[in-house]
C-alpha cells in the first residue's frame, strides 16, 4: 500500500524523533556511552566547530572553546532532559562557551569586547588559517560592526544556513525576532559593503 | 556607485582554513581527556557515600561503648563521703538498723579505728548513769 506522502513525512519526522531519543538513551547508559559519545563527536565536531570558529574567529582559540564544549556536554549528558533536540542543545553550548570565551579573553587583555573583536579582525589577514580575499575580509569587517546578537544571528543563518526554528530553539528568542535581527543585520552589511 | 546586494551576490564564504587531519586529532585528544575530567565526578566515596557513613556510625558508637560503661559505673560507685553524709542526715535509720547491718568484722574493724583500752571503756562505763539497768538486763 503507498501511503499518502504527508503521513510518511509524519512518519519519518516520528522516527528521526524516536532514533533521537534511543541515541540519547544510548549516550546515558554506562555500557553504551562512550561509543555513543564517539558517534555524536563524529556527527557533530565539524559543524559545531565552524560554529564556534565563526564566532571566535581564531583557529587556536576555536580549538580550545571546541574541547570546552564537549567536555561540558558529556559532563552534563545526564542533565539533559530531551526537552530539545540534541542538535540544538549542543549549538546552545557551543554558543555560550565561545561568548565566554571572547569575553573572558578580551578582560584579560584589558579590552571591551567590541575592541578585542576589531584587533581579532585586523589579525585576520596574517592568520595562516585565513585565505579569505578582499570580498571576504571585507564581510568578516562589516559583521564586526554589528551588535552581538545580529552578529550571531546572520553568521548562523548566513554562513551556517540554520533554519529559522531552530536557531529559535538555540538562541531562545522567537523566530520574528530573529528574521527582524538578521534583515538589520543584512541592511547594514550591505551599507558598509557599498561604502567601502 | 552600485550598492552591494547580499542576497543577489554570490555566497560569500567565511574564509577560515582548518589544519590538516585536525579533526581525527580532535578526537582523540578529546576522548583521552574525557576519563580524567571525568575521575572527580565517580570517587568511590560519592558511589558507596551510604556505606561509609553507615561503617562511620558503627565505629564511633563502638569506640563510645567503653566511655559509656566508665560514665555508669561512676555513678554507681558512690564515694564513702556521700555515703557517710547521707546516713548521718537520713532521720529515719535509727542506730539500732545500722548495727543490725554490722557483722563480726565490722565490729572489729571499729574497735581498732577507736583503738580502745580497758581505762578509757572503764571511764566511759562509769560516767554512764544506766549502766546499772543494762547490767542487769
Amino acid at each position: 500500500m503507498i501511503k499518502p506522502f504527508g503521513l510518511s513525512l509524519v512518519l519519518l519526522k516520528n522516527k528521526k524523533l524516536l532514533d533521537e531519543q534511543a541515541f540519547i538513551q544510548e549516550l546515558l547508559d554506562p555500557k553504551t556511552q562512550n561509543k555513543a559519545f564517539q558517534v555524536l563527536l563524529s556527527s557533530y565536531q565539524k559543524p559545531i566547530y565552524n560554529h564556534i570558529r565563526n564566532i571566535v574567529l581564531n583557529h587556536d582559540d576555536a580549538d580550545d572553546v571546541l574541547q570546552n564544549t564537549f567536555i561540558k556536554v558529556f559532563q552534563h549528558l545526564k542533565n539533559f532532559k530531551g526537552e530539545s533536540k540534541l542538535f540544538s542543545w549542543l549549538y546552545r553550548i557551543a554558543t555560550n562557551e565561545a561568548i565566554t570565551f571572547l569575553n573572558a579573553k578580551a578582560k584579560r587583555n584589558g579590552m571591551t569586547s567590541e575592541g578585542f573583536q576589531q584587533k581579532q579582525i585586523e589579525n585576520l589577514t596574517a592568520d595562516s588559517y585565513f585565505e579569505g580575499d578582499q570580498i571576504q575580509l571585507k564581510l568578516q569587517k562589516a559583521i564586526a560592526l554589528l551588535p552581538e546578537k545580529q552578529q550571531l544571528v546572520f553568521k548562523m543563518r548566513y554562513f551556517e544556513e540554520i533554519k529559522y526554528e531552530d536557531l529559535s530553539e538555540i538562541l531562545g528568542t522567537s523566530v520574528g525576532a530573529l528574521k527582524a535581527s538578521y534583515h538589520h543585520a543584512v541592511k547594514k552589511i550591505e551599507e558598509y559593503m557599498t561604502r567601502n | 556607485m552600485k550598492p552591494f546586494n547580499l542576497e543577489n551576490h554570490p555566497k560569500i564564504k567565511p574564509g577560515f582554513t582548518i589544519p590538516e587531519d585536525y579533526f581525527e586529532q580532535f578526537s582523540e585528544k578529546l576522548l583521552s581527556a574525557i576519563p580524567q575530567e571525568e575521575k572527580p565526578v565517580i570517587s568511590i566515596f560519592a558511589r558507596k557515600k551510604k556505606w561509609f557513613m553507615a561503617v562511620a556510625a558503627i565505629l564511633i558508637f563502638g569506640i563510645m561503648i567503653p566511655f559509656l560503661n566508665k560514665n555508669s559505673n561512676e555513678n554507681q560507685n558512690l564515694d564513702s563521703a556521700s555515703l557517710e553524709n547521707y546516713l548521718a542526715y537520713q532521720s529515719t535509720i535509727s542506730p539500732e538498723e545500722l548495727v543490725s547491718l554490722l557483722d563480726e568484722k565490722d565490729i572489729d574493724a571499729i574497735e581498732t579505728d577507736l583503738n580502745l583500752d580497758d581505762a578509757t571503756v572503764e571511764s566511759a562505763l562509769s560516767g554512764n548513769n544506766y549502766l546499772e539497768n543494762y547490767i542487769t538486763e
